[in-house]
């Protein structure tokens, strides 16, 4: 996946804090996004929301500073040209047809109206709602209402998307279709923010997640990196090979290795290690020795299910 | 084994068969109607009464045995005018006929009571399991259509069951005691059976009707509104239709008294002491016949059908026979005086089949509601 | 057997729900899955008795489902997708409730309830009204009332919607656990291939009402034989340049390399040329496909 070399941040926020009456939403976060594709991750009550509303202008910090592409949020009209939001809300014109829902917000947003129309043309084909356009949307599907509400979130080709629980209700199909836009979009330059609980859909669009529990910054980054900074939790490194028991017995000679299962079933063994950057760059050497060759190595740890469990449950 | 699995264990118990499902639904919409403290305060209230009822048995009872106990308190309703003198002398000849207004009494008070207990228990039954969507989780289990609705009436009918049904059984059997004479069962039962098949009207008429709004609104608050309205304001349509009615008829007939009264100037005062008289007398008798009119005009008239609890009141006093009761009981008047005091007495003569089919009416209209507001999950989402 | 499935044919006006389908499921832990509007609830209605189909027979657990509805729902649990409550109850009423509902007598369901309760992780919350409870709490209600009469095939539609993934992954450790440690037969319909995948064995696809195709999900995951999925820790090109030199097919997939060994070597081949290159692999597995991949291959088959 190829990273646009923009490295200004996007979404900036300094020192923001927000809380309703005595109930804290977000803590003291210093964050920046930078462009293309970001995973926006949390438990429940982590605050996910109230940054994506404090960073598109529907809320106002109770301390700090929030800016988007370098201006302030905050009653702030004209930034919206440049800011799409699919919310996770279904909330729509239910009257209204697909095609005339996706026109309305190109309007909205300031298109004029031949501009407008070509627009809603290209982005209601692209999530291939163009069968079902002329329908009203009280008739349509789940996966059908999330496709037309990301339409209408990018048919104003906006520089910033922000995208709250995109895929939820959608099957296999759409969601395949939709991670691709999405991807598309964070290809072309514009900052793009995933919210979402699923965390394998978010691993397949992007690498670089922010993560927040409590209201507060947890981790952010590339998903490997973080893992490699998390010195609490060994990592966990598979090995797949004929002869298990000795390529057990040569890697505890290691001082880097903290300890070694078997795994008969799968004729391997899982290994921990503190040193995994050590481990790996002796692997080639090991496995070309006598009888010790290596078929698999794999580690499920570097997952992003793995990162959350060790930085949400501690 | 010395340590024990915390997991999940499987259960080999006994299901019980279909016949008695309603009752879990009965038992269950009953526990939560009781939940609120108006309500049970309101249930509380409508069991009072009953307690009068009681007392107006037991003391009729005493009174028949012409018991030391009652004497001042019958002597004191009858200077009241509540009683007449003929009555008191014998009151075994009049034993059915009081009852019949005791019990009259006590259900129409009921009936009000009924309704309000129903304001407060009704609206919830079936348009809170539609705002909470209950019913896939009601109709996956082994439950049919027709157990849910059965259970839902079944909470109406626990309520007013209670209500009516228990305390016209227990004062009957209070009443029997105290009269200690078994001669009233071959008199009476008759009313008893009457009572309960009275209930058992208002169960199912108000109990369909509050079922099926209930189900067609997902805020019990517009259920509550509109049965208040088919309650009260039927009342008062119908009580307004029959008021001008009354009025014009009033109107029409004394029109005639009037012009009688012009021709007054120039007579001694001795004949115009008797004129007076001769016109007012003229007048009582106009007055009771229109009386007479009126009832024999009630007889056609459709007005009081509009009334959800007129029409209910009807079946009552058809069941009970109140009407016969208060001929019986004119008969202790004094001749020129029977017509009227029936008059005064019982309610509108038009035919009961008339309420009758309004109410089977309103029934079937609640059935067909109700099979298509709750509706089984086979339709495309 | 779980249930079967011959011929069955359901519309609803001009929509075809179900298209004569046929159907054997064996007992165990199996997946449905389809696009929207592919009949999945449509199935699970008919298996349910909630539906009346207009051709076909089917049988569930060996019972008719035209004709036995009523003991069907005895034997089976249903956790629906939609939100549901019996409202104005606490949690032990709630699932106290769903077992007296199946037949159950009100002693047996309030000692089952709480045992189910124990069960699925709602401690002193069963106290609580249902309509204070979280969306994960709300789920773990709806599956405790799902088997508190312990039924032998339990449905879990769309179960994991909307849930944290804290709260999924015990959703998916219960419903792995009834399956493999207390026998209990299941039928898990979602669109999160990956959920269906940590807990189901077999899977059944269906599309436009028709059986796309149905199996062992391992058998249906080809193994390709001499293709591998390879990680290394740095930029992969020159190593992909190297392996092209000595024969192999080399190709970029997102962050990570697919290699095609030729015949008569194996994986060793890598790790020469990792040695020589001084590169750390990170990841090396055969390359199989992903349940993703034979669904979306099922469907444009149909």
């Amino acid at each position: 996946m190829t990273r646009i070399p923009d490295t200004r941040p996007i979404v900036d926020f300094h020192e923001v804090s927000k809380w309703y009456g005595n109930v804290i939403g977000i803590n003291k976060l210093t964050l920046r996004v930078p462009a293309g594709v970001t995973g926006l991750l949390g438990p429940n009550g982590a605050g996910k929301s109230t940054f994506l509303q404090l960073a598109t202008g529907q809320l106002y910090p109770s301390q700090g500073r929030v800016r988007v592409l370098g201006q302030s949020v905050w009653n702030n009209s004209s930034i919206n040209r440049q800011i799409g939001l699919c919310p996770e809300q279904d909330a729509f014109y239910e009257w209204m047809t697909g095609w005339d829902f996706v026109y309305t917000s190109a309007r909205l947003a300031g298109l004029s109206r031949s501009a407008a129309r070509d627009a809603t043309e290209r982005t209601i084909e692209s999530v291939g709602m163009t069968q079902h356009q002329g329908r009203a949307v009280r008739g349509y599907s789940k996966g059908m209402r999330q496709r037309t509400k990301l339409a209408q979130a990018f048919v104003h080709d906006p520089r910033v998307l922000f995208l709250d629980e995109p895929l939820t209700g959608t099957d296999p199909v759409a969601r395949h279709d939709l991670m691709t836009i999405i991807q598309r979009l964070g290809n072309e330059g514009k900052s793009v923010l995933v919210s979402s609980h699923v965390l394998h859909e978010v691993q397949s669009l992007t690498p670089n997640i922010i993560l927040l529990n409590h209201g507060r910054l947890v981790a952010e980054g590339n998903v490997r990196d973080i893992r490699d900074l998390i010195d609490k939790h060994p990592h966990h490194i598979v090995l797949i090979c004929d002869e298990y028991r000795r390529l057990a017995g040569r890697i505890l000679e290691w001082d880097d290795v903290e300890g070694v299962r078997v795994l008969a079933r799968e004729k391997g063994l899982m290994v921990e290690t503190h040193k995994p950057d050590a481990f790996y760059s002796r692997l080639p050497t090991l496995s070309l020795e006598d009888g010790m060759a290596i078929k698999e190595v794999y580690s499920d740890d570097d997952s992003l299910e793995s990162v959350f469990k060790y930085l949400v449950n501690k | 084994m010395p340590i024990f699995d915390q997991g999940y264990q499987h259960w080999k118990g006994h299901l019980s068969g279909h016949a008695w499902r309603w009752l879990a639904v009965t038992r269950h919409g009953v526990r939560i109607g009781m939940q609120g403290r108006v309500f049970r305060a309101v249930l509380l209230v409508s069991l009072l009464p009953a307690v009068c009822l009681a007392t107006a048995l037991c003391l009729w009872g005493l009174a028949e045995r012409k018991s030391d106990l009652v004497t001042t308190i019958v002597q004191f309703l009858v200077s009241a005018q509540i009683l007449s003198p003929g009555v008191v002398d014998d009151p075994r000849h009049y034993r059915l006929e009081i009852w019949t207004l005791c019990y009259n009494f006590f259900l129409s008070v009921e009936l009000t009571l009924s309704m309000i207990l129903i304001v407060l228990v009704g609206p919830n039954l079936i348009s809170q399991d539609l705002r909470f969507n209950a019913l896939p989780l009601y109709l996956s289990r082994p439950l049919r259509r027709i157990d849910y609705l059965a259970g839902k009436l079944g909470v109406i009918a626990a309520f007013l069951g209670l209500s009516i049904i228990v305390p016209c059984l227990l004062t009957y059997a209070l009443g029997l005691m105290f009269s200690l004479d078994f001669s009233i069962v071959t008199d009476t039962y008759r009313l008893l059976l009457a009572s309960v098949a009275y209930g058992v009207v208002i169960i199912l008429s108000a109990g369909m009707l509050i079922l099926a709004l209930s189900s067609l609104s997902r805020n019990s608050r517009y259920v509550a509104l509109f049965w208040l309205s088919i309650w009260i304001v039927s009342n008062i349509v119908s009580g307004v239709l029959e008021t001008t009615q009354q009025v014009q008829r009033r109107n029409a007939h004394f029109r005639q008294v009037h012009l009688a009264q012009q021709t007054q100037a120039g007579l001694s005062r001795e004949e115009r002491r008797r004129r007076m008289d001769a016109l007012r007398a003229e007048q009582e008798a106009q007055m009771a016949e229109f009386e007479t009119q009126q009832l024999e005009a009630s007889k056609s008239d459709w007005r009081p059908l509009v009334s959800y609890t007129a029409n209910l009141s009807r079946i009552g006093r058809q069941l009970l026979g109140t009407d016969a009761c208060w001929e019986k009981l004119s008969e202790v008047q004094p001749s020129p005086m029977r017509k009227r005091f029936v008059a005064q007495w019982s309610g509108p003569r038009y035919p009961w089949y008339w309420s009758a089919g309004v109410l089977a009416g309103l029934f079937g209209l609640s059935a067909c509601i109700l099979s298509l507001s709750v509706r089984s999950l086979d339709r495309l989402r | 057997m779980l249930f079967q499935f011959e011929g069955v044919t359901k519309t609803y006006g001009s929509v075809v729900a179900l298209d004569n389908l046929s159907v054997t499921a064996p007992a165990g832990a199996i997946g449905l899955l389809g696009p929207n509007g592919s009949g999945k609830t449509t199935m699970i209605r008919s298996l349910l008795g909630l539906t009346r189909v207009d051709r076909g027979s089917g049988q569930v657990l060996g019972m008719d489902f035209k004709h036995r509805q009523l003991d069907i729902r005895r034997a089976v649990g249903f956790v629906p997708e939609d939100e549901c409550l019996f409202p104005h109850v606490v949690g032990v009423e709630f699932v106290t409730y769903a077992g007296e509902l199946v037949g159950m007598s009100t002693k047996d369901a309030m000692q089952r309830s709480h045992e189910v309760l124990d069960y699925v992780g709602l401690g002193e919350a069963r106290y609580r009204k249902v309509e204070s409870y979280s969306t994960g709490m709300k789920q773990r209600l709806k599956l405790a009332s799902a088997i508190v009469h312990d039924p032998q095939l339990l449905i879990l539609d769309e179960p994991t919607n909307g849930m944290d993934p804290r709260g999924r992954e015990d959703l998916l450790e219960l419903a792995r656990d009834l399956v493999h440690n207390k026998g209990m037969s299941l039928l898990f319909s979602s669109h999160l291939l990956p959920d269906v995948e940590s807990v189901c064995e077999e899977i059944i696809v269906l599309g436009k009402g028709k059986l796309l195709t149905e199996g062992n999900i391992q058998q249906l995951k080809q193994l390709h034989n001499r293709s591998f999925e390879v990680r290394l820790k740095a930029d992969a090109r020159p190593f992909a340049e190297r392996l092209s030199a000595l024969g192999c097919g080399a190709q970029m997939r997102d962050d990570s390399l697919l290699v095609q060994i030729p015949e008569g070597r194996t994986q060793q081949l890598l790790w020469e040329v990792a040695a020589q290159e001084r590169v750390q692999i990170r990841n090396l597995r055969p390359q199989r496909s992903t349940l993703e991949e034979v669904f979306l291959k099922a469907l444009e088959q149909a």
